[in-house]
């Protein structure tokens, strides 16, 4: 590939030099022709105003209702201002934003009065990810996001021309490979020194430099059956119920007259028949929703690795398109909630340094074997995924059954005082106090079978979840230091909460409650070395 | 199923950091622990003038709450700097710390990113400085609190220096 400097063919206006602020005069001159600043696709213009339109229309509309009200005389003064003030703001972003591809640098100035210039190097380039709302996509835009290794904010060109956006993506990504093993921490030292035409670098994953596309996954809709197990939208459910309840208010049934009679209308039918129905119809509703939900997220959903970076697309009406150099990618972590393992579904996500908030998810919810499956392509490995876990023992049993009941015994606690205000009888502080710690014993016991750890080839794996089962899985080589954190309750029972820190995901793995003898044989065995010499001689 | 504190002998431990904080550590946490309870107390005496009501529990809660916190400054610092330890050796850093609970971070010197000390007003009155030494991850920062104020800038040098010969971007 040609060094292209200016992947995108809006005519590149140059700025006038005094608007040049002094970092960017300090960046290294690139020879490039007119300065190679470029706007953002001028499409743009119609996506802005519309959006500032839409940000505008409520309290544009209270404020024309509360004048309307007192009076009419300003109408013609303000229905034009209303429409014009929002297309006037929304032209001052593409007006002032400028971006450039130099030999070294991706560079970013925008901002009208408040100057901000952004920069990075192009050889610590690490993901770039594409975004289309509906409307990007009318109007044949998208959104790129560029990341680099460290987890603060990232590069946003919001909005390139599609062909435009996918080439700059071709280009960052190529470009930033020769030196994705980064052995050279100078920036500088590598300058010049990257020749475009290089074939992808060996990555620390072993890559074999695939430069055909291999497909891990892609969109089975036989999946959609895992779409009501997932509990994710329920939230989505609820917020949509209240804000129908919020108008309910002024619709005529729910009057109080009304609820009235239908207190009386309800009374004469068996309770147990409404009751049912309204779980039934609750029910037929929710499946409704999550499979529209699921549908609308995951539409045309593939995963693709594709020269050492795996490259995620999904979504019917916002469509993603998520790469990540496959170097950066440290571990996996496959989820099973609750509902979801009952009928043998998993999710799967991946855990990467440089990724906004580092753990991905890569498949939408899906039978178990395709999660460990894609993830074992992911890792390379997949004694990780299958690799029984090591339990923690007596005492790590008893300190899950001690925390659950301790949290359980609010209730008896609250059911008490009922009782000694009398209430409730005594008979209710019996029945709540039973079934409050037989739901504590069955969380415990839950807790405690997800709870584990081991140790493979190259990755350390733990086992997590009260609930839902969770098995996080992270390369060894990503690990940068263990905190071996123990509580006052801990050291009585010897364990210790090991936490494995690490750049990737989440940035800490969390063994817990690990006996203190093993964890220090399992730090030492994950990191050779690293222990050793604070290690007591047996 | 494999309990692992039962399975086969796994008998290596860690040792504790070789050095302790400075002596005058004990002092310095005693002092700042006696000011927060000044102020706790000078807190509930102007409440307990300016209030109408001065019910008997109130009272009660606060002086329980007040010994406690007496008992803390009498107690945390002797325990506290039996725990603080800390260590640097070519290949990482190795510290303990906590009162009640416990603490111990180690992190491998070629993945350290930046190295700080830091000393705050009443410290300098110790003579003392906290040292704290971050990697990528936002878990892992080491911090060894109070140690000489000499003795943090010869690490920091010494740290800097390390530092600076690693190469990659410590992810």
């Amino acid at each position: 590939m040609t060094p292209d400097p200016a992947p995108v063919d809006t005519p590149a206006e140059v700025p006038a030099q005094d608007q040049v602020d002094v970092q960017v005069e300090e960046l290294p001159v690139a020879p490039l022709d007119g300065d190679g600043w470029s706007r953002l696709d001028a499409r743009k213009l119609l996506l802005d105003p519309v959006r500032t339109l839409k940000e505008f229309l409520f309290p544009g509309l209270i404020a024309i209702f509360g004048v309307s009200q007192s009076n009419m005389t300003y109408w013609p003064l303000i229905i034009p201002l209303a429409i014009l003030a929002p297309i006037a703001l929304g032209t001052i972003p593409w007006l002032t934003t400028y971006f450039r591809i130099t030999d070294s640098q991706v560079q970013l100035r925008t901002g009208l009065l408040n100057k901000r210039s952004s920069t990075a190097p192009l050889d610590r380039v690490r993901s770039v990810d594409l975004e289309a709302s509906l409307l990007h996509r009318i109007l044949g835009l998208e959104k790129v996001q560029i990341g680099t290794g460290v987890d603060d904010d990232r590069i946003t060109l919001d909005a390139l021309a599609r062909e435009d956006a996918r080439q700059l993506r071709t280009t960052l990504l190529h470009r930033a490979r020769p030196t994705a093993t980064a052995t050279a921490e100078d920036v500088d030292a590598t300058v010049g020194t990257i020749d475009p035409d290089v074939g992808p670098g060996v990555g620390p994953a072993g890559g074999t430099g695939h430069e055909a596309s291999t497909e891990l996954a892609s969109i089975n809709w036989s999946w959609l059956r895992f779409a009501p197990f997932s509990l994710g939208r329920l939230v989505l459910l609820a917020g949509a119920i209240g804000v129908l309840s919020q108008f309910g208010d002024n619709l005529p049934i729910f009057s109080e007259d009304s609820v009235a009679s239908a207190w009386h209308w309800i009374g004469r039918f068996a309770l147990t028949m409404v009751i049912l129905v309204a779980v039934l119809s609750g029910l037929a509703l929710w499946i409704v929703v999550a499979v529209v939900g699921y549908v609308i997220q995951w539409w045309n959903f593939r995963l693709v690795r594709e020269r050492d970076s795996l490259h995620l697309t999904y979504g019917l009406f916002t469509t993603r398109s998520i790469s990540v150099e496959e170097a950066k990618v440290r571990g996996v972590q496959i989820t099973e909630p609750a509902l979801l393992r009952i009928v043998g579904g998993a999710g799967l996500a991946t855990l990467a340094t440089g990724v906004e908030d580092g753990v991905t998810e890569v498949l939408p919810p899906c039978p178990r074997p395709v999660a460990v499956s894609v993830g074992e392509q992911i890792l390379r490995s997949r004694e990780p995924l299958t690799q029984a876990l090591v339990h923690h023992g007596f005492r790590a049993r008893r300190r899950a059954y001690f925390a659950q009941i301790r949290l359980a015994l609010v209730w008896p606690i609250a059911a008490a005082v009922a009782v000694w205000q009398s209430w409730i009888s005594l008979s209710w502080l019996v029945a709540v106090t039973v079934v409050a710690l037989a739901l504590a014993a069955v969380l415990a016991e839950s807790t405690y079978r997800h709870l584990g750890h081991t140790l493979t080839d190259g990755h350390l794996v733990a086992g997590s979840g009260t609930l839902a089962r969770i098995r996080t899985v992270l390369e060894t080589d990503g690990i940068i230091g263990w905190v071996f954190a123990q509580s006052w309750w801990q050291r009585r029972g010897r364990l210790t909460d090991l936490v494995a820190t690490t750049a990737a995901g989440s940035e800490r793995v969390i063994i817990h409650d690990v006996p203190l003898a093993t964890a220090v044989a399992l730090a030492n065995a994950a990191t050779p070395g690293l222990l050793t010499g604070f290690l007591d001689a047996p | 199923m494999t309990l692992a504190d039962d399975s086969a002998p796994p008998t290596i431990s860690l040792r504790e950091p070789a050095h302790r904080v400075s002596s005058r550590a004990p002092s310095y946490w005693r002092a700042t622990s006696a000011i927060g309870d000044l102020v706790f107390l000078v807190a509930g005496v102007v409440l307990f003038v300016f209030l109408p009501v001065r019910p008997w529990w109130a009272i009660t809660i606060f002086v329980v709450l007040l010994l406690l916190a007496l008992l803390q400054t009498a107690v945390m610092p002797v325990i506290r700097y039996r725990v603080h330890r800390w260590e640097v050796s070519p290949i990482a850093v190795h510290t303990r710390s906590g009162w009640i609970g416990r603490h111990t971070r180690i992190a491998p010197i070629n993945r350290v990113q930046t190295v700080d000390s830091r000393q705050g007003a009443i410290m300098r009155l110790f003579g003392l400085a906290t040292l704290t030494v971050t990697t990528a991850s936002a878990a892992g920062p080491i911090t060894i609190d109070c140690l000489d104020a000499d003795t943090a800038r010869d690490l920091v040098a010494q740290l800097t220096e390390i530092t600076a010969a690693t190469e990659g971007d410590a992810t």
